[in-house]
């Protein structure tokens, strides 16, 4: 029989919040993280803007000798750990540690460190230090995570770019309810960096000012970083340590478009049969829908197709279903962008209170929903979709509900 | 998936034995594709095993003057207009090349028509530790040089990891479960690991499990700076030879195993031939830092005994060993932990030996077992001529040894500490 999983700890790393208090406050207050760049020059580049995280400080964290170790995508990835694994009640004794793991959903990873060490060493200006190559793994957080905690049990990473920490919600939600392991540390973490910055750029996705989605003047993504985890947990493990349960995780569903390396199927073709399969493996009908986190990119093809892929599956009530975008405050966070929207979305049920999308001005006839513009709104929420779509039409939904010991 | 997933629902305890259910499912290899430095097809790779030959060979196709190694186990010439549609191939960098040539040899071989399957319970499970490393490299000094004009959008969308996976969806019209893992030197077997999971699941009725990983430059160059490549500090000479007292490191290799995992009623129902079957997968991790690999083997061990429920059948270990210090005494060391006076009835031996260390080689080595098992020949281990004698178990040396195999398992181990064990049985 199928194991139940819950949610018992959230941490997040991002540009309006470096705790789930103050992340939540600025969800629901309508903050925007966006600013100028100051990871990199960005006065070459035609776009300035992305959404770094700010007054974070490493060495309020860490010591000058692991700072030199860990990347900002490790150092992000920690301290959201570090709050997940607080918040959740947990200890080393308080768990098997052989029976609890890790699987993150990795994007551009240390590549920061990676890229600093080839730009020294390509203009040939000093012997750069090869500690910044340690990073180069993708799984490097994940490791730093495990080694951390003391966990034993399975650990991996998945890389689907911007559907990646979705996906490891997915697989970490499987591994439980089959009954491997108990406890999973889960989501993901990313940094901004030049490389994906400029490639976004190239691909001329990226929105001058800010980002707008499902808005008519939307020009695309803004670039976002920072860290989402979640602690998953078996129901019945939970409930005998009495562990603080946040939602219910009920199922997920990915897929393939097999449409284009980049651009979305437009007719939301993916986006229906991803949400079909994650409500039928959940056990939900849509009627039991009452919010979707969207992905929301506010790239023009991305936000049409999934405004379609969602008429498809609610047909009329699909009108009356508020979604949220918060990527227009958190920025596209890429690898780790599953995670820090999966935990809005478990705060969104947890507190029934819906986070809005910011910048909605202009509304858009091909975007005709109802995205809770610029306001957040109250609401008793049942169950909630997270949507994740990446490049060659990775799509991945997860399914959280509002927790009842029935 | 709806009505398998319905059916599952529905049943009473008595009916959890059918073959809806998760405990029931079983799955097997119909298919395989091998894309190696020992040649390419299952065929050609078999026979270069068997003779004991090595793919490893001075690097070609830079320059490795400024390094203290020089070796590596790199492909061979590969017709890559033979195995992927033109229009496809183009948008596709070396490792989306190398991995849907691979693809293609296993979709060949497991007879599988995809006009009579339902792409939508058609998966594809990936596993590569660097992915396009060239790919990266390549935009990234052309933007260092050129500055946000340089940044070429062709390659950036080939360069993400996922890229593989997604050029597999593409050229098959597979829209099921899509997935891509990246974990060190376990980044293939997990994607495999996985696959048997959600075939188990029932999420899928075919799953292309494997992935791999391309030889650059820039990957020979971050080994290089990390120490991890042969010869290391060391006086002694370079090269891959697991279990040998003077073993100092790894030499890099590169290619593509692709297995279509099936579950068994799908491939019975199709009359699939059927070369083995996976009845388990274990996964657990070592704590003991980034770049160690655990060093006791404890959790190597735990990691094999959740892997296979019947120890007592296990006579072939494809062994992780990497030629490098820490991890081959490990491993030695948790096969011991696992199977004590039986440890040394079971055949080890290292395929590492003569494809080179990459993270993704874990497709190569599973087909690798899956032969074994079809033909049963074990495979041997190369380069090793004087065995530590820490390493004192049933180690395979130079020539293959014939020996019926009721079930083996094969190891994955990373540096920082996850590893993994997948188990194979003989079907039939």
């Amino acid at each position: 029989m199928r194991k139940r999983v819950v949610i018992t700890g959230l941490g997040v790393v991002s540009a309006v919040g470096n705790s789930i208090p103050e992340f939540w406050d600025s969800l629901i207050g309508g903050k925007d993280g966006t600013k100028e760049i100051t990871a990199f020059d960005p006065s070459p580049y035609r776009t300035k803007m992305a959404a770094e995280v700010s007054n974070f400080e490493p060495e309020a964290h860490f010591s000058k000798k692991e700072i030199r170790r860990l990347s900002r995508c490790d150092q992000f990835g920690l301290v959201a750990f570090r709050e997940a694994w607080r918040s959740a009640q947990l200890d080393r004794d308080l768990v098997d540690r052989e029976r609890a793991g890790v699987v993150l959903g990795a994007g551009s990873g240390g590549i920061l460190s990676v890229e600093k060490y080839f730009r020294d060493f390509y203009q040939g200006l000093k012997r750069p230090s090869p500690s910044l190559l340690i990073s180069y793994s993708l799984a490097t957080t994940t490791d730093h995570i495990a080694i951390e905690s003391g966990l034993k049990g399975l650990r991996s990473t998945t890389t689907t770019v911007c559907s990646s920490s979705s996906a490891s919600i997915g697989v970490a939600y499987e591994m439980i309810q089959t009954g491997l392991v108990d406890v999973m540390v889960t989501g993901g973490s990313d940094s901004l960096c030049e490389v994906s910055y400029s490639g976004f750029g190239s691909l001329k996705l990226i929105d001058p000012e800010s980002c707008k989605p499902f808005d008519k003047r939307r020009q695309g993504l803004i670039i976002g970083e920072g860290a989402g985890l979640l602690i998953l947990e078996e129901l019945e493990h939970a409930l005998r340590r009495d562990a603080p349960i946040r939602s219910e995780f009920m199922g997920y569903g990915i897929c393939a478009d097999a449409y284009h390396l980049t651009a979305p199927e437009p007719n939301g073709e993916g986006v229906e049969r991803v949400i079909r399969i994650a409500l039928d493996h959940a056990g939900i009908t849509p009627e039991g829908v009452d919010t979707i986190n969207a992905h929301g990119t506010a790239t023009p093809f991305n936000d049409i197709a999934e405004t379609r892929g969602i008429k498809r599956v609610f047909g009329e009530r699909a009108k009356d279903i508020p979604i949220s975008g918060i990527k227009s405050m958190v920025g596209h966070c890429l690898g780790s962008a599953g995670g820090i929207e999966a935990v809005a979305t478990v705060l969104t049920v947890e507190n029934g209170i819906i986070p809005p999308t910011i910048h909605y001005q202009v509304p858009d006839p091909l975007c005709d929903l109802n995205y809770t513009p610029n306001q957040s709104i109250q609401r008793e929420v049942r169950a909630a979709l997270s949507n994740s779509f990446a490049f060659g039409g990775n799509n991945v939904c997860l399914v959280f509900k509002k927790f009842s010991s029935e | 998936m709806e009505v398998d997933n319905k059916t599952f629902k529905n049943t009473s305890n008595s009916e959890l034995q059918t073959p809806h259910s998760p405990e029931a499912r079983r799955v097997v290899i119909t298919g395989l594709g091998i894309v190696s430095s020992l040649g390419v097809g299952k065929e050609e790779f078999w026979e270069n095993c068997l003779q004991g030959i090595s793919g490893i060979r001075p690097i070609r196709g830079f320059d490795v003057n400024s390094y203290r190694s020089r070796l590596g186990a790199q492909l061979p010439e590969v017709d890559f207009k033979a195995f992927i549609k033109p229009a496809n191939l183009r948008r596709m960098d070396r490792i989306g090349r190398i991995v849907l040539s691979a693809v293609r040899l296993a979709l060949d071989d497991s007879g599988i028509d995809l006009k009579k399957e339902d792409p939508h319970r058609m998966g594809i499970s990936m596993g590569t530790g660097l992915g396009s490393s060239d790919t990266v490299d390549q935009f990234f000094r052309s933007l260092l040089k050129e500055g946000p004009i340089g940044a070429a959008p062709l390659l950036f969308q080939t360069a993400v990891p996922n890229a593989i996976a997604s050029h597999c969806s593409i050229e098959y019209g597979i829209k099921g479960i899509n997935l891509t893992f990246s974990h060190k030197e376990t980044s293939t077997e997990m994607a495999m690991a996985f696959a048997y999971h959600l075939l188990k699941e029932g999420r899928a009725d075919i799953i292309l499990a494997g992935g791999g990983d391309e030889l650059s430059e820039p990957l020979y160059h971050v080994y290089s700076m990390l120490g991890a490549l042969s010869p290391g500090r060391g006086k002694t000479l370079e090269g891959m030879r697991p279990f040998d007292r003077n073993r100092n490191g790894i030499v890099l290799g590169e290619g593509s195993g692709i297995l279509v995992l099936e579950t068994l009623e799908h491939a019975e129902k199709r009359g699939a031939k059927i070369y083995a079957e996976v009845s388990g997968v274990g996964m657990a991790g070592s704590t003991e830092g980034l770049l160690r690999y655990d060093l006791k083997g404890d959790s190597i061990a735990k990691a094999m005994s959740i892997a296979t429920k019947e120890p007592s059948t296990i006579d072939y270990i494809s062994a992780a060993a990497n030629s490098t210090p820490d991890l081959d005494r490990a491993e030695i060391l948790a096969i011991k932990k696992v199977f004590r006076e039986r440890a040394r009835e079971i055949s080890v031996s290292g395929l590492k030996s003569m494809i080179g260390e990459f993270d993704g080689s874990g497709g190569i080595r599973a087909c690798g077992v899956a032969l074994s098992l079809h033909h049963g020949v074990i495979l041997p281990t190369i380069g090793t001529e004087d065995l530590d004698p820490q390493c004192d178990l049933n180690i395979i040396l130079g020539q293959p040894e014939k020996r019926e195999i009721r079930s083996a398992l094969l190891n994955g181990c990373s540096n920082g500490g996850s590893n993994i064990s997948v188990w194979f049985k003989r079907y039939g």
